[in-house]
């Protein structure tokens, strides 16, 4: 029958696709599942490629899916670790506990939310009252900034995201936005609507700012390395990985979760663009 | 109505129809052109020398001695531009304070873009991430990357009352008579011989794992997850389907409950794929605890459910389709319901069942949605085939996204997303293409 003649060709393709793959499938690997914020998810992604090629036999898989779907995943135990540009909230804490899943906080870096505009727009410094009332709707032109004649276009990160819960308790110390802001999924895409449009303003961590926007200062403070440290920079945060208790010590987990305390680990967040906790050189 | 009048009518029919397939035509070629075109780059391009290290280096492909000779002459050829630089460094120590602080910053600009073009500077240790131990590894990316060394772009925002304007100036004019004022030139005319463009068809493109973030390497993850997710939903899709057209159209009477039933599925067909994504993630996942995590699993059956409708309702009409004389022959044979079904009216419907297969398949490996939360990871290794039960994987799907929106380096990496776009449209069309095949030979069958 032609029919089951094709069937099997299809089998004797697929099977050496299955043989080359399930190969590797056996034996006892250690399998570690990060969901989380897209801030984080560089960082993360790093950390897995870097792990993977140094330790044989370790399987890392990285999501990103939000802060709060990190969370979430956390308290279902669908993950090992949880990335997270926020604490956890204490609604969080409670319905993991309920799940009895303790979440232990691992800071794994700092970051900056730069306040990012086109760099075609010649406003160079806003305090966080004037960012607080553009994202409030107080101020909706540039020229009441001191800057040309053009609307100001509003953009920010969906309410899902750490970086959103971040920049809404440093700046508008829990005010409303306003109705016309414009609510994008990732970082990545705050940059590519910034550096596309003239007039626009957004937020995103210090990652993901290159030379396509222009970084404000804030408060009269530049948002760098030392400023971010040092804590002179105002709208700055750090950055956990949130794991279900403390990680059995020399399991992959565990190093997974401490490689950001060791040399290498150091040199990788600083080379994706965030602060290193400690001053390692 | 006339006669005239009528035959306009029809001409005017016949065009509107010649109009409508030219549109379809054009607008086939308007989508499907850019994607072939832009897809082929992520896979013949124009190879520079450093991309044949970072194969050697990352994949252990090429010839070692070939490429490190190439490795070796090529850094000669850049020796110069490093002597200049250094020669200016020395030149730096001898100026008075304010002009050497001036230029320490204009330094670090040049040496970060130069760095971007070539890899480390000689003498630096070697970077953690692998995208930051190599230059451009592709032509088209280095000659970006060339006019950054080049021409600096700034915008003049001296008039605070209006949006600023772009200036470009050669950068060699910010170091006009000083010792590195001839690297520009230079570098211009010998930048070909530093990186040594080659024609290259990477194939190993769809083979090869990714190294950091897609920098590097290519998509074999995702092809693979795509594959075993569409695979997946069939397989879950296919059986019940096709069981429950042959219960509507063979078994159900006119009932209330299977009006109900049927209005039913056809609102499922109208539910939008994210809150198929999130019953997965509620259900398959948090509810049955079917894996540990997102996996293969939860989201093929998430897609399954997904084209589940389309299924039912391609297959019930193909059943509905067949000439009730069959059946009635069968039946008059001496065959029972359940046999005549199986043996007759089942392999005859078999084309149309196909036909709503063909467009599920399309569906189930393209849909993003559904597997965001069920199945669909960022980065990992290709899954063997009992992983899938309980481990996650990127797919297609996923990961275009992910690289058009979410990436930190996005721009530095449209010619992999494009690549994952062509390979996806490919492995629809490839799936579809044997569909179509084995329909052709089942309707022939069944004619002859």
């Amino acid at each position: 029958m032609n029919g089951r003649r094709i069937l099997l060709g299809a089998l004797v393709v697929l099977l050496p696709v299955c043989a080359t793959t399930g190969q590797e499938a056996g034996g006892r690997k250690a399998k570690i599942v990060v969901d989380g914020s897209t801030t984080v998810g560089p960082i993360a992604k790093a950390f897995a490629e870097f792990m993977m090629d140094r330790d044989q036999g370790v399987k890392i898989t990285v999501a990103e899916s939000g802060s709060g779907n990190g969370a979430k995943s956390l308290i279902n135990g669908s993950c090992d670790v949880a990335a997270m540009s926020r604490f956890m909230k204490p609604e969080e804490f409670k319905a993991a506990v309920d799940k009895g899943v303790l979440p232990v906080a691992h800071a794994v870096a700092m970051d900056g939310l730069a306040v990012i505009v086109h760099p075609a727009n010649p406003v160079k410094a806003l305090t966080t009252a004037q960012i607080a009332d553009i994202y409030t709707g107080g101020v909706s032109n540039w020229k009441d900034l001191g800057g040309p004649d053009v609307k100001i276009v509003i953009v920010s990160r969906d309410t899902n995201s750490g970086t959103y819960e971040a920049f809404e308790e440093l700046v508008l110390r829990k005010r409303k936005m306003c109705e016309g802001v414009e609510y994008v999924g990732s970082s990545g895409a705050v940059r590519q609507r910034v550096q596309t449009t003239l007039g626009a303003i957004g937020y995103a961590g210090l990652g993901f700012v290159d030379r396509t926007v222009k970084a404000l200062e804030v408060d009269g403070i530049a948002p760098d390395r030392d400023s971010v440290a040092s804590g002179r920079y105002p709208v700055a945060r750090p950055l956990f990985m949130f794991t279900n208790g403390y990680p059995k010590l020399g399991s992959a987990l565990h190093s997974f979760v401490t490689l950001h305390l060791t040399k290498k680990g150091q040199e990788i967040i600083e080379a994706i663009g965030f602060v290193p906790m400690t001053d390692y050189r | 109505m006339t006669r005239s009048t009528r035959k306009l009518l029809d001409k005017s029919f016949s065009s509107l129809g010649v109009f409508s397939i030219l549109f379809m035509a054009g607008s086939l070629v308007v989508i499907l052109a850019p994607i072939v075109v832009r897809g082929a780059g992520a896979v013949a391009f124009r190879a520079t020398a450093e991309h044949r290290r970072m194969m050697l280096e990352q994949f252990g492909a090429g010839d070692r001695a070939e490429v490190e000779a190439e490795t070796a002459a090529v850094l000669a050829e850049r020796k110069p531009l490093f002597d200049m630089l250094a020669g200016f460094r020395i030149e730096m120590k001898s100026m008075p304070f304010k002009r050497k602080r001036e230029f320490e910053g204009k330094l670090a600009e040049l040496e970060g873009r130069i760095r971007e073009l070539f890899g480390p500077l000689p003498g630096e240790p070697r970077p953690v991430l692998p995208r930051m131990r190599y230059g451009q590894t592709r032509w088209d990316r280095a000659k970006v990357k060339l006019e950054a060394v080049l021409f600096t772009e700034t915008y003049d925002c001296s008039d605070p009352t209006k949006m600023g304007v772009l200036v470009r100036k050669p950068r060699a004019e910010e170091f006009e008579g000083t010792f590195v004022a001839a690297l520009f030139p230079h570098l211009e005319a010998h930048a070909g011989e530093m990186l040594r463009p080659r024609f290259t068809i990477y194939w190993r493109f769809f083979t090869d794992v990714s190294r950091d973030a897609h920098f590097f390497g290519g998509i074999w993850p995702e092809l693979l997850g795509t594959f075993y997710l569409t695979i997946g939903a069939i397989a879950f899709a296919v059986p019940v389907g096709v069981l429950s057209a042959v219960y509507f159209a063979e078994y159900a009477g006119q009932s209330i409950v299977n009006a109900v039933l049927r209005m039913l599925i056809n609102t499922l067909a109208g539910v939008p794929s994210v809150v198929f994504g999130l019953f997965g993630l509620a259900f398959f996942i948090n509810a049955v605890h079917l894996s540990e995590s997102k996996s293969v699993l939860a989201g093929s059956l998430t897609l399954a459910l997904l084209v589940l409708p389309t299924i039912i309702r391609a297959s019930e009409e193909a059943i509905r389709a067949v000439p009730q004389t069959y059946k009635e022959a069968a039946l008059s044979l001496g065959a029972g319901k359940g046999r005549a079904v199986a043996t007759v009216i089942l392999p005859a419907a078999l084309p149309g069942i196909l036909t709503g297969v063909i467009i599920s398949m399309g569906r189930a490996a393209g849909e993003t949605a559904p597997i965001i939360f069920t199945a669909a990871v960022s980065v990992g290794d290709p899954l063997g085939i009992l992983e899938t039960l309980s481990q996650p994987t990127p797919a297609l799907s996923w990961n275009v996204y992910n690289l058009s929106t979410e990436h930190q380096k996005l721009d530095e990496l449209r010619h992999v997303q494009y690549g994952m776009v062509l390979a996806l449209v490919a492995v629809v069309l490839i799936l579809n293409m044997a569909a179509i095949i084995l329909r052709a030979r089942i309707s022939r069958k069944l004619k002859g």
